[in-house]
């Protein structure tokens, strides 16, 4: 069975992070990271999508991706921190 | 004293506006430009969105069809913005990332250039004006100028729009605010968080007016010379083609 999850999150004192989420037997299949943030560069954003299909449900682990995946690409993200990212997703996927 | 390539104002649909950004973008990668500032208005009237950000969840598109108003992604992050023909003067300024005035910090960037907005501001006789992090310029708290900025193709692109005056019912029946955004603020009425010259200042000011202190704003607050200027052969082929390929299709401002 495959849920579509959303949540959207407001960071204090910085922008607004929504998630769109798939999830089928407890994983990640589909994550879309929107909102009104900064990140350079963007196309980041994409592979931290990418990163994180088959992510199972913990905050830990999602904010680790997230942030190698980050360092990787040399990006910088504005607005938000990668805690908030994890957060929301973590809201979307308990939105049910 | 820097120089800049100086565009004065003209006025395109949305798809050519930002293709223009872009071209711009490449040339400079390409050593073909050189630092650039251009003013803008949107005509039809438009509505932009951040790069990150879904067009459905913005955007009352069925209403943007019927009132003829465009819709747009943007490259730069942010939020979504209107863009009304006679209400706005937008500003796009480029530079190659090594240029003195593009600051690796980025908020210290936007601060930078933003000092263009609060100088123009001045000039037309609003003296409080302030940079509010991340990308506001704010009077009495209220948005005035939301600015965006971009760094790819080896350049620094900031481009913002400054509100003249504000059709507020028509902002919001075009724009879905998020409920998430007005409760953070404990403010659930709009008209406490944007603002525009003409409310403040209780005058009629003229798209001219306004063109001609950003042009006198920018130039002073960044000691730049402005130098008059338009778009190369390559630029405005460039620019036709993205608006053409890229902005123009459902592909890129529906990617999310």
């Amino acid at each position: 069975m495959i849920s579509i999850l959303e949540a959207n999150y407001k960071v204090p004192g910085g922008k607004l992070v929504k998630v769109k989420l798939d999830v089928s037997s407890g994983k990640i299949t589909k994550i879309q990271i929107m909102g009104d943030f900064f990140l350079h560069p963007e196309e980041t954003i994409l592979t931290i999508e990418e990163s994180l299909l088959g992510c199972h449900k913990s905050k830990h682990s999602i904010e680790e991706i997230i942030e190698h995946t980050i360092n990787d690409s040399d990006a910088t993200l504005i607005g938000a921190t990668v805690s908030d990212f994890s957060k929301t997703i973590m809201m979307a996927w308990e939105s049910t | 004293m820097d120089a800049f390539r100086f565009i004065d104002l003209e006025t395109h649909d949305a798809y050519i506006n930002m293709a223009i950004d872009e071209a711009i973008m490449l040339a400079i990668k390409e050593g073909n430009a050189p630092p650039t500032l251009r003013l803008y208005r949107w005509k039809p009237s438009a509505v932009s969105i951040g790069t990150f950000q879904g067009m459905h969840d913005e955007v009352d598109i069925a209403f943007c069809k019927s009132s003829g108003i465009d819709f747009i992604r943007r490259i730069t992050g942010g939020g979504a913005v209107y863009h009304d023909y006679n209400g706005e003067v937008t500003y796009s300024i480029l530079m190659p990332k090594k240029h003195p005035l593009a600051r690796t910090d980025i908020i210290e960037s936007y601060k930078l250039l933003c000092g263009g907005v609060i100088r123009a501001l001045y000039y037309l006789g609003i003296k409080n004006a302030e940079f509010k992090p991340i990308n506001d310029v704010t009077v009495n708290g209220k948005k005035v100028s939301g600015n965006a900025m971009t760094r790819r193709h080896g350049c620094m692109l900031q481009h913002g729009t400054v509100l003249l005056s504000l059709d507020i019912h028509q902002m919001f029946t075009i724009l879905k605010v998020p409920q998430e955004k007005i409760s953070d603020k404990m403010i659930s009425d709009v008209k406490e968080r944007v603002t525009s010259i003409q409310d403040i200042l209780n005058r009629s000011v003229t798209i001219k007016e306004l063109q001609e202190t950003l042009a006198r704003g920018f130039s002073d607050a960044l000691n730049i010379e402005l130098q008059t200027g338009k778009l190369s052969a390559e630029e405005t082929q460039t620019a036709m083609k993205l608006a053409k390929e890229k902005y123009s299709t459902d592909e890129w401002n529906f990617s999310r």
